[in-house]
């Protein structure tokens, strides 16, 4: 009997037969766990997590009775705690059930590379939190009024502070603060409202950390708040990946585990900031306590969850959030380990599916400051998109899906060593050749290229190639006409064109591109086009000036590729610009600058929302644009790249 | 009355039509027909369901995705539409009827909207309640039509949900109804989890486990 097992956060699984070790099942998919040791049960490595419960978004109810029972020796490599919690070892762990197993950050071979990078910023320094040096005088038998008191006195003589509130953690630790400084200290102030930190002596150090929680990365930028400097970036996948690859499965996931489901993902998510927090500040060589806010960009379902609050109403229609405004929450509040009286600022949101990330965007890329007409896209696991200009900005939503990402993609893998990045195909030998992450040099079909699947930039590639070379036609169907030994099809009749053969990868199998990959391109970018195009038709214009493309993986791709497979309309190539990850970058300008905050709860209630899925025509034009590169739309500007069109019906 | 070869002829014109979605087309060869004096019942089942399910083959060999698939039931519609009001309504008697529409909280209708259409082409009624339906409105309807059959799509998991409340719902008012589900995040293992009867990958498949379903429920069997 067979069983089906599914790896997260890859996302491969496999059906595979009863009684299948756990490690060896993820060697055949191409998954990458430790196993130092050889399978001996000593290193620990290969520690994997079995999922507990049902998953409807994978089809399957994955339970700890789904695997062979641990033995002694087993049992003494792992902890009770960690038996507990359903973790076993990859390299003895039989499969008996269906089973979801997650693969944590500590066992999983090849480092992902995250291109969350921070970008060049231009914001005047203006932080939320800002330190003040005071000197007191000591009180005596003559003048023996409160230290608290005194504090104020000081802050309102030197600074101009008046009426300021101080944490109570603050309080406790005040009298014995001021003495040891010898009533010479640094304070810390928020919004000039509150003091949330007291300090002996001089204290230059000022430092916040920005956050961008995506559905699948999190990246948190460590800033000097005196000079916006970026001290340390950090970033992993988002932990949360094991309830599920995209948003609408996690927030199933509160739906379906009512008691605990959203609390457990929220504790998922902050002991991944507390990962962020201490890496980074290990890192710039402070202590997390030194962070003194946190600035926070994510999706609505990202940022709800995180908050605490019931996800389910912004995951059906008509998706209401359950606030726009921004939001600011004690880290104690959530056990977020940075400074505990410190904040986290939460960005506002502009609608149910355009979240606080898209906002961060906005504050990067501002084109509600600009005269050109600007086309933002943000691709991630969802796409999000921004039309218009200082006059007027419009947004929508498209359920791209992970395709473009790599996921749901036969051989789709996330970009790491041994992804396949760059495709080329010839016109007329119809062979390809491409790179793999970590080599420079080109696939000859023959050298072993230790390939192990393709990443999302080389989906885009490989689709944009084969329709060039005519191996995909106009509809998406793949041409068997063609004679080449790379066209085949599959054991299930499914078309398939083989990128790397068996000996140039490392996973013993040859990595193909098939009909499904290509029809599962073909939503995502339908759905992305789709959206472009009734939103130009809401503003009632058919041109924009600039292009913006946002997004870690968006600064991967190909920009020309893009758009002869339809990505998005046709524009002068000259003004599509890759703007990397604006939503990080929108966080780092609001930790920097609170004029900006105002800026952002102003914006968020001026975007106006499309919902796309309400427009009488976005069937028609959704099915339209899943063809190569469009089914009516011109393309001038690529046009000399297309192959000879075919006989387009009207 | 349109001699035979006349109506050989329109057929075959009909069924290119549909397969090549020539919506312009079908709508001038459907009128043609009517002028002619041609069946409508036997136009519309062998022209245009005819077209249908050559389209469906397309489909299941990948030759057809979702973008050829809408044109082609546009190209349906606008002939049956012309067809519709000349089929006498004893020939026209429905092969079943089925109760459709898009789960609540959700707005994705493009999936139902091409099960309608090849439902309507094979000669069905279909009962379509639209998206973002309350759960209550599916239980209603069935009643009120006593549909064969009620289908329930989701593009969303978060929509999805709702189906294992509504599914028992229905089955106590009526423990006969068929259920079928489908859309985006279903598989075999949904059914068998909420309790539905079937499920299928695209809209073909489903009228085909629809008949299936039908022909048991004549002969008065459960169907497994």
């Amino acid at each position: 009997m067979d069983h089906t097992i599914i790896f997260q956060p890859s996302g491969r699984r496999a059906r595979v037969p009863d009684g299948t070790i756990i490690l060896d099942a993820a060697r055949k998919l191409g998954v990458g766990i430790e196993a130092v040791c050889g399978e001996n049960m000593v290193c620990g490595k290969c520690r994997v997590k079995i999922m507990e419960g049902s998953f409807p978004k994978e089809g399957i109810t994955s339970s700890m009775s789904h695997t062979s029972h641990a033995d002694e020796k087993e049992m003494k490599v792992l902890k009770k705690k960690e038996t507990d919690a359903n973790i076993r070892l990859a390299c003895v762990a039989t499969v008996t059930g269906d089973l979801l197993v997650f693969v944590p950050e500590a066992s999983r071979t090849g480092q992902q590379i995250v291109s969350k990078a921070a970008g060049t910023i231009k914001v005047k320094i203006k932080p939320a939190v800002t330190k003040v040096y005071v000197e007191l005088s000591p009180p005596s038998l003559e003048d023996p009024y409160g230290d608290l008191e005194r504090l104020e006195q000081a802050l309102e003589k030197t600074h101009k502070l008046k009426k300021l509130t101080m944490d109570y953690r603050v309080l406790q630790a005040l009298p014995d603060v001021l003495r040891m400084g010898d009533w010479k200290v640094t304070v810390t102030v928020w919004h000039k409202k509150e003091i949330i930190r007291v300090e002996p002596g001089w204290v230059e150090t000022n430092v916040g950390l920005a956050v961008d929680i995506g559905t699948t990365t999190v990246a948190g930028y460590l800033t000097d708040l005196n000079t916006g400097e970026v001290l340390a970036t950090e970033s992993m996948m988002n932990p949360q990946v094991r309830y599920g690859e995209d948003v609408m499965s996690r927030i199933t996931y509160c739906m379906l585990n009512e008691e605990t489901g959203l609390k457990e993902l929220q504790d998922t998510i902050v002991e991944g900031l507390n990962t962020i927090a201490k890496n980074a500040a290990k890192k710039a060589g402070i202590s997390p306590e030194d962070i003194s806010e946190m600035a926070l960009v994510g999706n609505t379902a990202m940022h709800h969850i995180l908050l605490g609050i019931n996800p389910e109403h912004i995951g059906v229609a008509p998706f209401a959030p359950a606030l726009h405004k921004s939001a600011d929450v004690k880290a104690e509040r959530f056990g977020i380990e940075i400074l505990p009286s410190g904040n986290i600022h939460v960005l506002p949101i502009e609608a149910g599916f355009v979240g606080a990330d898209n906002m961060g965007c906005l504050l990067a890329d501002t084109p509600h400051k600009r005269e050109a007409m600007t086309l933002l896209i943000d691709i991630g696991t969802n796409g999000e998109l921004v039309l218009g200009n200082k006059e007027k900005l419009i947004s929508c939503s498209c359920a791209t899906g992970p395709a473009l990402e790599g996921a749901q993609i036969a051989f789709g893998i996330r970009a790491a060593p041994g992804a396949i990045e760059r495709i080329r195909v010839d016109k007329d030998t119809l062979e390809p050749t491409y790179q793999v992450i970590g080599n420079e040099s080109w696939s000859d079909g023959q050298t072993n290229m230790q390939a192990r699947g393709i990443c999302g930039s080389a989906i885009i590639d490989a689709i944009a190639e084969m329709f060039k070379a005519g191996i995909i036609k106009k509809n998406g169907q793949v041409n068997m006409a063609l004679e080449t030994p790379r066209l085949r099809k599959d054991d299930k009749g499914l078309a398939e064109y083989v990128i790397a053969w068996k000996h140039e990868t490392a996973i013993d199998e040859d990595i193909v591109v098939n009909q499904k990959d290509i029809r599962a391109i073909q939503l995502a970018k339908g759905a992305l086009y789709s959206g472009c195009q009734i939103m130009m038709r809401k503003l009632g214009i058919k041109a924009f000036d600039r292009l913006a493309v946002a997004g870690a993986f968006g600064s991967h791709i190909d920009k020309v590729q893009a758009m002869v497979m339809g990505m998005y309309p046709d524009c002068d190539l000259d003004k599509v610009i890759f703007i990397g990850n604006a939503a990080g970058d929108g966080a780092r300008i609001a930790l920097v600058n609170v004029d900006k905050r105002n800026e952002a709860n102003r914006l968020a209630t001026k975007v106006e929302y499309v919902e796309l899925a309400l427009e009488e025509d976005f069937n028609d034009r959704f099915g339209e644009a899943m063809q190569f590169p469009h089914m009516f739309d011109k393309f001038p500007h690529i046009e000399h790249l297309l192959p000879r069109e075919e006989a387009v019906r009207a | 009355m349109a001699t035979p070869e006349k109506e050989k002829e329109l057929i075959a014109a009909l069924q290119d039509a549909v397969i090549h979605y020539k919506v312009a087309d079908a709508k001038k060869i459907a009128e043609e027909a009517v002028k002619a004096g041609a069946d409508a019942y036997t136009m519309t089942m062998e022209g245009l369901a005819g077209g249908m399910e050559t389209v469906s083959e397309k489909f299941d060999n990948h030759e057809y995705f979702v973008p050829e698939t809408l044109l082609c039931a546009k190209a349906l519609y606008s002939a049956l539409d012309v067809l519709k009001p000349h089929i006498k309504t004893a020939e026209g008697q429905a092969k079943g009827q089925v109760v459709l529409g898009v789960m609540q909280g959700d707005v994705h209708d493009l999936g139902k909207n091409l099960i309608k259409a090849i439902f309507e082409s094979a000669g069905w009624t279909v009962h379509d309640l639209g998206r973002d339906v309350p759960i209550q409105k599916f239980v209603e309807e069935q009643l009120r039509t006593d549909s064969d059959i009620v289908m329930l799509s989701a593009m969303m998991t978060t929509s999805m949900v709702g189906m294992k409340k509504l599914i028992p719902m229905i089955k106590e008012k009526n423990p006969k109804v068929q259920i079928m589900i489908g859309g985006a995040p279903i598989s075999e293992k949904t059914v068998e989890e909420y309790g539905a009867d079937s499920t299928a990958d695209n809209a073909p498949n489903a009228l085909r486990e629809a008949m299936e379903m039908l022909e048991q429920l004549r002969k008065g069997m459960p169907t497994g």
